[in-house]
């Protein structure tokens, strides 16, 4: 329905050409070979003179990062949804209170976001005795904190386009024939309105797909997580273009069907408008 | 447009803000009666008043207010002060050459597509800004360490990766925006009438754009501003860094010091240390987080204003 082969090839081709091209241009420009080895896959780690295979690694990185990665989405979804639904049943100056305020969370940097909970809870532990893991050693991944942390960036602004959304949608007139019929106020939000917002939701996902993966980044560095974009940093040539592979291989399955839903939403749109 | 710009109270305060941090940092020495060299000298130990050693550096917020001092001793509020002026200045300059490039090649031929800058936007939607720009700005230090580059030099190079970054973008959006106005009628007729290609951007296109123009500017802005804090702490430091010796003979420890004094290179220099001292690094941070809300503000008033206009 959303989905075509064809069409996601075409977009896998053009993605991989453009990791061909980032990963290829700093040599050109700079006239350095950043490859550091003849071996293909291998990359060296920082600061030591050890090179390492990314294979088989790679898979167990992948799917850590994912797993952070998707739990993190959910949790911040259905946290902004319960936050949302809340908001709509409390009186008009405080949803603006709110509003002002998330724009105010919004302004936050995510590198502030996570290194404030990083030194948080070495001081919570410091208080109180109570550790919460908060640095990965080699062998035992943590996923608590990072989970925590990659899951508020997209709680503050799915919450606050779901507020927008709401806004709109409660002016709409079979909100005002639902009121007049003498339905209760939570009734309607949960039965009506809240279908309606999850449908406009989907429009947003891109976006937060790539905010996401940005702040991924941020927190596997900042808790030094051993998943796929600290070796995506550390990786140069081909090891490089496998380990971005990685990523935008699934990714862009993501992508091809968010962007097919909106194409699909405005030209119903389109239409809707003609007649 | 400008007056009515001026009635809303969130880029009024926005706008202020930005200014007057730029103006006290221009100009702190005379307004705080300070000697620069004086405020920025390395701290020694701590003495009580029998001339007793009490403490040692790095000092706290509490023992050194404002805002204590970093590893080595310089006092945190005055670098700050100091170093605003040259990371707004930055992320000033190399949003507004974003802008004028992107414009640029845009109108040079608005209808063409551009295959390859459609592949490298799919490509960065996957791969994090930070990273693409950590593998140029890595490969450009190395670069520049083994060709011996001045400072200077080094920070033109950068500015041009770091504005290269943003174009690809930039150039689809406004291609989007341009092909938009250029549908519309009244600039058919236009053409029609003999008008050059010139005249018509200079005239009509741009006029239009303009608003857009202003709030893309302050998203990239923010995002240039992001892009130097995840650099400051990839140890990626605007204009380099100096090689210091620390430590006592027997056992040297090698530490990077940034040469230009901007709020990144305050977070990079220190970041190892985050347990030891985490008020270097919130500090720097929670100022890039002001500065973030404060151009906020401005495009939430911008916006305001445009509804409004709308609305009537």
């Amino acid at each position: 329905m959303y989905f075509s082969i064809n069409s996601y090839l075409r977009r896998l081709r053009s993605t991989i050409l453009g990791i061909l091209i980032i990963s290829i241009l700093p040599a050109v420009l700079f006239g350095i070979n950043t490859q550091l080895s003849e071996q293909v896959y291998v990359y060296s780690l920082k600061g030591l003179n050890v090179t390492r295979n990314i294979f088989p690694e790679i898979y167990s990185q992948f799917f850590y990062s994912m797993t952070i990665f998707f739990t993190a989405l959910l949790i911040g979804l259905l946290v902004s949804l319960t936050l949302t639904f809340i908001t709509t049943l409390l009186p008009r100056f405080l949803q603006r209170m709110i509003y002002g305020l998330l724009t105010l969370f919004e302004s936050l940097p995510d590198l502030f976001i996570v290194v404030l909970l990083q030194v948080c809870i070495v001081a919570l532990y410091k208080k109180t005795g109570l550790l919460i893991p908060f640095y990965n050693d080699y062998n035992n991944p943590i996923y608590l904190l990072p989970i925590l942390v990659l899951s508020i960036v997209p709680t503050i602004q799915l919450y606050k386009i779901t507020l927008l959304l709401m806004r709109e949608e409660q002016h709409k007139p079979y909100v005002t024939v639902a009121r007049a019929m003498g339905l209760s106020r939570f009734y309607i939000t949960l039965k009506h309105v809240f279908r309606n917002i999850l449908t406009s939701l989907l429009q947003y996902a891109k976006t937060i797909f790539v905010f996401m993966l940005s702040n991924l980044f941020i927190v596997e560095y900042v808790y030094n997580l051993n998943g796929i974009m600290s070796l995506l940093m550390i990786t140069r040539g081909a090891a490089f273009l496998v380990t971005a592979l990685f990523i935008a291989v699934p990714f862009s399955i993501l992508f091809e069907l968010a962007d097919n839903y909106n194409a699909s939403v405005n030209k119903q749109l389109k239409e809707k408008n003609a007649a | 447009m400008i007056l009515k710009l001026a009635k809303q109270p969130q880029l009024i305060i926005g706008l202020t803000f930005i200014s007057s941090i730029l103006v006290f940092s221009f100009f702190w020495t005379d307004i705080l009666q300070v000697e620069k060299t004086e405020a920025l000298k390395l701290m020694d130990f701590m003495y009580d008043d029998e001339g007793k050693i009490i403490d040692h550096i790095p000092y706290s917020p509490s023992e050194v207010p404002p805002f204590g001092t970093d590893l080595y001793g310089k006092q945190l509020f005055y670098q700050i002060i100091d170093g605003a002026k040259y990371t707004i200045l930055i992320a000033f300059v190399i949003a507004f050459l974003r802008i004028v490039v992107s414009v640029g090649i845009t109108l040079i031929n608005p209808r063409a597509n551009y295959a390859f800058l459609d592949d490298l936007i799919s490509a960065t939607l996957t791969i994090p800004t930070t990273i693409i720009a950590y593998i140029f700005m890595n490969t450009l230090l190395i670069k520049s360490s083994m060709d011996g580059k001045s400072t200077n030099e080094l920070i033109f190079l950068q500015c041009l990766v770091l504005i290269g970054i943003g174009i690809p973008p930039l150039i689809s959006t406004f291609t989007r925006e341009i092909r938009g106005i250029l549908d519309k009628d009244y600039i058919n007729n236009t053409f029609a009438i003999g008008a050059r290609k010139s005249y018509v951007y200079y005239k009509h296109v741009l006029p239009e754009l303009s608003t857009r123009l202003i709030l893309i500017f302050a998203q990239q802005m923010i995002q240039v501003l992001i892009l130097l804090a995840h650099l400051g702490v990839l140890a990626i430091f605007i204009g380099g860094a100096q090689t210091l010796v620390l430590g006592d003979p027997m056992n040297t420890v090698l530490q990077d010091i940034p040469i230009a004094g901007e709020w990144a290179g305050i977070i990079g220099m220190s970041f190892t240390k985050l347990q030891a001292a985490p008020w270097i690094i919130l500090i720097p941070l929670s100022c890039f987080a002001v500065t973030i809300l404060a151009l906020n503000l401005i495009i939430q008033g911008i916006q305001n204003s445009v509804e409004e206009t709308q609305k009537l």
